[in-house]
């Protein structure tokens, strides 16, 4: 197909960014407003000069107090970990079967959107999204029939969930069976304890308007059915308890509120019966008592899903595409080589980052200078391991990749990777612009594809896109030849599928060899305005990012967003970013990085107006 | 003894259903009268298929001008129309390159039920957008400064009104869902959309038809329990909770009052008595089809994946358990192995034609194997000598206009004429030839020229199905959408032209 010959690059530039606003960007010389730093507009997400440099530094105002989100609602993944613990609590031999069987009810309701912050059409956090759709309350409704149904279909289960009084015939012991099991069962599904008022109301479900004949199953199935749909269960509800002293409308919050907060955040679900009892005891509410519990959770492997989704979501490593939708084709057979891609092979990436970031997190101390720097290879699976020429890793010591090239998390195939068979300089560009760097990255002018130079058939990926974006004078020269390019271009020494090369080798439509044109990564990737450090490639590329400090206050707004559920505002999280990029900038551990805002007295408080 | 569940208890379908495929036949005919006629008001239903790109060039999306046998003055300059009429061979129906099916599925009688509307205008720069097509203009990409400066202005889609308007929506006996939505930030509602008020959310997206069935098709149940509805408790449990003196924040009350709101819908919902027969799971779901790594370069595959979301849209109107679907459909019907996006939509304008071959021949497949599958399927008799199609207005809306990224003449195809309420077999062309928009601003030989607003296309479809203006107009125009022309195209727009938006467009009111 002549067209595609034309086109040695098909996949050079990114929908919303073909061309972009050369008014707004870096020009090739420093600006004077790029280099105002620290200068922080108040408004929440949107802190960014005309430069789009973020502030790297932050100032704590103690007096400020932080937004807090209105009746938080739990994510989709939260919900359904707060069914399947809620199930084992009940049923502990039969509750994850009784969770695998609420399949297609819990699939109904709606996948959280991964919302990006205000300005910004790229990344963001499930966590984000917090609207309540129709979908929400009719699944829930669903799902708590189906279990009141099924935690008391048999008498066994109910005996299981309810206590022996249930099932012992002695009508005498009943009323105290049926409170019982309301405040037993209530405590976990409202996560704080069952006031008596609310024993009353849900003694009135069971009794269901004077039709409950003795201790009826279906009874106790409505009431579990209405806690499992009520705001204490799907939602995160804090009435807070004291003032915070020198914060107005600020709360401190009470010992179950703190409880679920901090299960939450580390592990999505509701708290365990450790967590409660601290929470009961009060001892929750004291400093050593609640370090103790932050400590304990946080080396809990719970802690490790959520962190992998932080890191999931912050990488944009869902959007990383398959890598075998286009075998069989001759052009993308003959660049792949003897590889064979499969259909988990883009699993197989993405788990080699979040490898890599568990291992750093967890296993060993890491800072975010081994996530840049790491030269070792973390890929379980045999496509992936093959990709870097070493041997699947299978614990203990990962292997050292034999590439001096493959640097850092920049260098990972799933940040390398396309699924055809070119790279995507300009696609990487903008990711470490706006995920790693938090930098705006302004729009692109009215009909900025409209007249596209043709590139000749021989050039690099790399040559293609500085011919389409970077032509002299051209509206698309300022961001893309500034802002974008240099920075995919860092890594154009790994090809398509990941691999290390030295040369691009140029296919046309039927599989056959054209040409081969030598790699370039070279650039100038001005991460921080004004900076005209030159880069040799990854290892360089990565150094800027470190040595900038943008990375270290990008990485805390990045985190903070996906702690709170909503953008940072720079001024009133001050006190947070402030910690958490000083620390990151000490070389501390990523996990005292990750379990430090816990720790902050903000996680503990709530704002209500 | 275990008790079983009553249909006011669970909402959950499928699992009472084992029959096999076909799905529609089980339907068809049945329920004479069911689309009103001297039985009643005609019951209206909205398909909107939204897909991405356009970048068509017009000689491919329409036919020649020869068609276009009347004109008048409207809105300060002329405008066009005339009769469809389609040339047959090859055992093809064909008005255009791309409005082109078998004869078999593009029937005479199909060919006078459609219209074919060019000269549709957002009149700023959108670029890429999905809120578009359905008046959130707000939902883009931002690719340009009038697509940002819109980011502010959130609105809810002409969808979304009618869901939950009594004007589209008399009566809500049998419906069990007031919108199918498949594909995401497409369709938009308010937060509060029973009192039209909050913040503005886009709708989530059903990507698995069986699921969408099953939402739509509840076994029935003649179990009567003698216990309380449960949810009339649930109900209780959040208004105790809104009613309490307990510390909460303003927007918590807000958030509890949004929910009880939808749990008056989850009350209404599990009261809907709905009686279809036996009809039978569909057997593949679409989640198969799209988990085929090919899937996304394979055009057959795409076509089946949206004809069982036809299956289930058409299936869910027979038996009126919604009377609303939107699909944003975003593959490309093309085999080419590149990026679709660069290689194809932005090369679509290069003279050498190569790129916009790809645009029409996927474009083509889209408008036979899914706009031509669901608009046949929608044409069976209702028993009153009319179809379900009649009662539909069907709208088949792109991206852009005849150049990727600009949507000045976005095309429009519709099919069914909403009750009776549009005038149909018709190819109109708003277009105002005597003033280019740009010149020639591109290598392609198309120019673009300025028509009628796309507010003027939504007010027209609103009212199409019932809808009065005073329900959705609002501000100094008419219409419906953001009133915004954006900087540098004032010039296109005479005032005739904004001034006209409340207006039904020419030539469509029956």
């Amino acid at each position: 197909m002549r067209l595609r010959s034309l086109l040695p690059s098909p996949t050079l530039l990114c929908p919303a960014l073909a061309c972009v606003l050369a008014s707004g960007c870096y020009s090739g010389h420093v600006d004077a407003d790029s280099d105002d730093e620290g200068v922080d507009s108040g408004e929440s997400g949107d802190d960014g000069g005309d430069s789009g440099e973020p502030s790297d530094t932050f100032e704590c105002d103690p007096a400020a107090v932080p937004t807090s989100l209105p009746l938080r609602r739990l994510s989709k993944v939260q919900y359904e970990n707060t069914i399947r613990d809620l199930l084992r609590f009940a049923l502990p031999s039969e509750g994850d079967g009784v969770a695998d069987g609420l399949g297609t009810l819990l699939a109904a309701i709606p996948n959280d959107a991964i919302v990006a912050p205000p300005g910004q059409n790229h990344g963001g956090f499930a966590r984000l999204d917090q609207d309540v759709h129709q979908e929400h309350i009719n699944a829930a409704y669903d799902v708590g029939r189906a279990v009141g149904t099924a935690l008391t279909e048999d008498p066994a289960r109910l005996q299981q969930v309810v206590g022996a009084c249930a099932t012992d015939g002695d009508a005498s012991n009943d009323a105290g069976c049926v409170d019982d099991f309301i405040r037993r069962f209530g405590e976990r599904a409202m996560r704080r304890p069952v006031e008596d008022d609310e024993v009353a109301f849900f003694r009135e479900v069971f009794d269901g308007e004077g039709v409950t004949q003795g201790m009826e199953p279906q009874a106790f199935a409505d009431v579990i059915a209405v806690m499992l749909a009520s705001p204490q269960l799907m939602y995160l509800i804090e009435h807070g308890e004291d003032p915070v002293e020198g914060q107005e409308g600020a709360y401190a919050l009470g010992a179950y509120e703190l409880a679920s907060r901090l299960s939450y955040h580390l592990w999505q679900s509701m708290p365990d019966e450790e967590l409660f009892a601290a929470a009961r005891s009060g001892d929750l509410l004291t400093p050593e008592g609640y370090q103790a519990q932050v400590d304990r959770l946080f080396a809990d492997a719970r802690t490790r899903a959520s962190m992998a989704e932080f890191y999931r979501q912050w990488l944009w490593l869902d959007d990383l595409p398959s890598m075998d939708a286009l075998v069989g084709d001759p052009r993308f057979d003959a660049f792949a080589g003897d590889f064979a891609p499969g259909p988990e092979t883009h699993e197989h990436m993405r788990d080699e980052v979040l490898a890599m970031l568990e291992y750093y997190t967890f296993d060993t101390p890491g800072s975010v200078s081994e996530l840049m720097f790491s030269n070792q290879s973390f890929a379980r699976a045999e496509d992936v391991a093959e990709l870097y020429g070493v041997q699947p890793w299978s614990g203990g010591e990962p292997p050292q990749l034999p590439d001096a090239e493959r640097v850092g998390l920049l260098t990972r195939a799933a940040l390398t990777a396309s699924g055809t068979a070119n790279t995507r300089p300009i696609m990487k560009g903008v990711f470490i612009r706006t995920a790693l760097l938090c930098q705006d990255i302004p729009p692109p002018p009215d009909n900025a594809a409209a007249n596209p130079p043709a590139p000749a058939p021989n050039m690099s990926t790399r040559e293609v896109v500085e011919q389409l974006t970077e032509q002299p004078d051209t509206s698309c020269m300022g961001c893309h030849g500034a802002l974008i390019n240099p920075l995919g271009f860092a890594t154009e020494n790994f090809d398509a599928l990941g691999r290390f090369r030295d040369e691009q080798v140029l296919f046309d439509d039927d599989g056959q060899v054209t040409t081969s044109v030598p790699i370039d990564t070279r650039s100038v990737p001005q991460v921080t305005a004004g900076d005209h450090t030159p880069s040799a490639g990854p290892a360089d590329l990565a150094q800027l990012i470190v040595d900038g400090g943008q990375f270290q206050a990008c990485f805390a707004r990045q985190y903070l967003r996906y702690t709170e559920g909503r953008p940072e505002d720079p001024v009133t999280d001050g006190c947070a970013l402030q910690d958490l990029t000083t620390r990151l900038e000490a070389g501390a551990p990523m996990a005292e990085v990750l379990r430090a805002i816990a720790l902050r007295p903000e996680f503990q408080q709530r704002q209500i107006d | 003894m275990p008790r079983s569940m009553s249909r006011r208890q669970v909402l959950r379908g499928a699992a009472g259903f084992t029959l096999a495929l076909p799905l529609l036949p089980s339907l068809l005919p049945r329920d004479a009268g069911a689309g009103g006629g001297p039985l009643g008001p005609r019951r209206r239903r909205f398909i909107s298929l939204c897909t991405e790109h356009g970048g068509i060039w017009g000689d491919n999306m329409w036919p020649g001008d020869a068609m276009l046998s009347d004109d008048q003055t409207y809105a300060g300059h002329s405008i066009r129309r005339g009769d469809l009429v389609a040339s047959e061979a090859d055992g093809r129906t064909r008005l255009s390159q791309i409005l082109s099916a078998p004869s078999t599925l593009f029937t005479p009688e199909i060919l006078g039920k459609l219209n074919l509307i060019r000269g549709l205008d957002h009149t700023f720069y959108i670029a890429h957008h999905q809120g578009g097509h359905l008046g959130n203009y707000a939902q883009n990409d931002g690719n340009g400064t009038d697509g940002q400066e819109l980011h502010a202005s959130h609105r809810p889609t002409i969808d979304q009104l009618m869901a939950w308007s009594q004007e589209f929506y008399p009566d809500l006996a049998t419906i069990l869902e007031r919108s199918l939505i498949m594909g995401n930030n497409v369709s938009f509602g308010w937060s509060s959309p029973a009192t039209q008020s909050g913040t503005v959310q886009a709708m989530p997206a059903e990507w698995s038809s069986l699921a969408l069935f099953n939402r739509i098709f509840v076994p029935e149940d003649d179990l009567v329990d003698p216990r309380p509805p449960v949810v009339d408790r649930v109900i209780d449990n959040y208004l105790s909770l809104r009613q309490s003196n307990r510390r909460l924040s303003s927007a918590d009350r807000q958030r509890l009052d949004d929910h009880l709101e939808r749990l008056d819908e989850l009350q209404r919902r599990l009261e809907v008595s709905v009686s279809c027969g036996d009809v039978p799971v569909p057997r593949t779901d679409t989640y198969e089809i799209q988990g085929e790594s090919s899937f996304f370069f394979d055009p057959e595959a795409q076509a089946r994946y949206w004809q069982l979301f036809n299956d289930v849209i058409v299936a869910a109107m027979l038996c009126d358990t919604s009377r609303i679907a939107v699909m944003r459909v975003t593959n490309n019907f093309s085999s080419f192995p590149g990026d679709w996006h660069q290689d194809v939509a932005h090369q679509a304008h290069l003279p050498n034609g190569e790129a916009q071959a790809l645009l029409a021949e996927g474009n083509q497949r889209f408008f036979e194997n899914v706009f031509m599958d669901l608009v046949s399927k929608l044409d069976v008799p209702q028993g009153d000598g009319t179809t379900l199609l009649d009662d539909c207005l069907v709208a088949w809306s792109q991206e852009s206009g005849n150049q990727t990224h600009e949507s000045i003449s976005t095309p429009v195809i519709t099919a069914g004429s909403g009750g009776g309420n549009m005038r149909t077999g018709q190819y109109v062309d708003y277009r105002n030839l005597a003033k280019g928009a740009f010149g020639k601003w591109d290598e392609s030989n198309e120019t673009l020229y300025p028509g009628l607003t796309f507010n003027q296309w939504l007010g027209t479809a609103l009212q199409t199905m019932g809808m009065s203006p005073k329900s959705y107009e609002s501000g100094d125009y008419g219409g419906y959408g953001e009133h915004f022309v954006g900087e540098g195209r004032e010039h296109m727009y005479a005032p005739g032209v904004l001034d006209a938006q409340g207006d039904w467009l020419p030539w469509l009111q029956a």
